[in-house]
């Protein structure tokens, strides 16, 4: 194949129809005849028809050869037309045309058409300002398209550069778990429950799509202190000593910590969200959680949703220390203080979003419950 | 190739040379142009116009008509045609019928020529 006699254009679908309008039956057929060796030709004996044509063969027509004087609907009365249908220029039109009537022509210009061939045609010219036109759209069109083919390896890419990110912090946030007999499915209800209440409640309200992800992510990481709890004391089947529990604690500090630690964390746009999460998960609406007796909202609503969501998978499974209670049990326990201490916007909104949050759990009816 | 044919035409003012550029070469295609040609009714529609003082519509007419001649190089008559809607488009209907003592004779001639396709 000779390499500059045709652009590459890969899956490309590019235009091969000219559409003739004319109502001259004459010039339609000596139009035709110049164009009918490469093209596929339409014609038209009047613009209604033509609007028809084009609305119809859009996608295949590569450029539009217009008469000005027809009946019906004449050529400036086209273009106004196909304006009015949101023609911008992207399908070349030429006006074939007797016209020496400058204003005729300058509206036309106006209007956006590419060119003006006299009549009588002279058809080697027809045929090469024709031809060297739509090549000039077709490699445009090309070129857009491949830009837009790589902006999308582009899109792809990042994703899958976050997604891996994703799958690296929950599988840093499972391993953890996995010490103390968590299964991976905690840390991903975790993220769903977080994602849940600030998406279809009151709580997310001013907050963006991307916040919430990154809160939801966030989540994921609120036990990663745990890493600095001896096993002794993170799987101890009874109860912990006084000692024990003030070192278990820890792992809310620990947690900020770790995560401070890491450079690359440090800098996620969200390193904010999975601080205060880490740190503050264990903090009570009534001043008498840890690790800094934080009351009310001086706990951040990211903190005291983790913390929730917490609870509530903590009580609907079953824990080394604890059997699993029913749905209507956690939603009891959660709502009269039994269990944690839950400001009432937090509250509010956990009544709207629990029916979901049940929902979550029969998704994966084959893990724990 | 019809050389009595191009011929006349040539005698009548038609550049037969013009005209097969136009067609690139393709007679066959110029023979279906002079028949359309010679089937074609925006003369006697012209005739009729000019005699009724229809100026618009005369207009429409020569119009067609000097599209078709020059489409066909029949240069004689395309002159005459393009002067006559001149005169029609400004609506000066009685020196666009007046031309007509000058196209008549010269159209019937070509049609004649024509109608022996």
């Amino acid at each position: 194949m000779d390499p500059i006699k045709k652009p590459d254009s890969g899956n490309l679908h590019l235009p091969r129809t000219i559409l003739i309008i004319d109502d001259d039956e004459l010039n339609r057929m000596i139009l035709s005849n110049i164009f009918s060796d490469t093209y596929s030709i339409l014609e038209a004996e009047n613009g209604e028809v033509g609007i028809e044509l084009l609305v119809r063969e859009l996608t295949d027509i590569a450029a539009i050869l217009l008469d000005v004087m027809m009946p019906v609907t004449d050529g400036i009365r086209f273009l106004e037309r196909i304006r009015e249908l949101g023609w911008n220029g992207g399908i070349p039109v030429f006006l074939i045309t007797a016209e020496s009537d400058t204003s005729v022509l300058s509206r036309a210009y106006a209007l956006g058409v590419m060119d003006t061939i006299a009549k009588p045609v002279i058809p080697y010219m027809v045929r090469k300002r024709v031809d060297s036109v739509v090549e000039l759209f077709m490699a445009r069109k090309s070129l857009r398209s491949r830009v837009e083919e790589q902006q999308q390896q582009i899109n792809e890419q990042a994703r899958r550069i976050i997604d891996l990110n994703q799958g690296m912090i929950e599988a840093l946030s499972t391993a953890v778990e996995f010490r103390s007999a968590e299964s991976g499915s905690h840390v991903r209800r975790i993220h769903d429950i977080t994602k849940l209440l600030l998406l279809k409640t009151e709580l997310g309200v001013g907050m963006s799509y991307e916040t919430i992800e990154m809160i939801a992510t966030s989540a994921i990481m609120h036990d990663i202190g745990k890493i600095a709890i001896p096993d002794a004391i993170l799987n101890k089947p009874g109860r912990l000593t006084s000692e024990e529990f003030e070192i278990m604690k820890t792992h809310t500090v620990r947690g900020g910590e770790f995560l401070e630690r890491i450079p690359q964390l440090r800098e996620l746009p969200g390193f904010k969200y999975a601080h205060d999460i880490a740190l503050q998960h264990h903090e009570r609406y009534d001043g008498r959680g840890y690790p800094n007796g934080l009351k009310g909202d001086e706990i951040p609503i990211w903190s005291q949703v983790v913390s929730l969501a917490d609870v509530y998978d903590a009580l609907v499974n079953e824990r080394v220390y604890k059997r699993a209670y029913s749905f209507d049990e956690a939603v009891k326990m959660i709502n009269n203080g039994e269990c944690g201490c839950f400001g009432p916007a937090l509250l509010a909104a956990f009544k709207v979003a629990e029916p979901e949050m049940r929902a979550l759990y029969s998704e994966n009816p084959s893990e724990e419950k | 190739m019809d050389t009595a044919l191009y011929e006349s035409l040539k005698n009548a003012g038609t550049d037969v040379g013009a005209a097969l550029e136009r067609v690139m070469g393709n007679e066959t295609l110029f023979l279906r142009l002079l028949k359309k040609f010679s089937a074609d009714t925006n003369f006697e529609e012209l005739k009729k116009a000019l005699s009724e003082g229809e100026t618009e519509t005369a207009f429409a007419k020569s119009h067609s008509l000097k599209g078709m001649t020059g489409n066909l190089s029949m240069t004689a008559l395309y002159e005459l045609f393009s002067r006559q809607t001149e005169f029609l488009r400004g609506g000066d209907l009685s020196s666009g019928a007046s031309l007509m003592s000058e196209i008549e004779p010269l159209y019937e001639k070509i049609r004649d020529i024509v109608s022996t396709i």
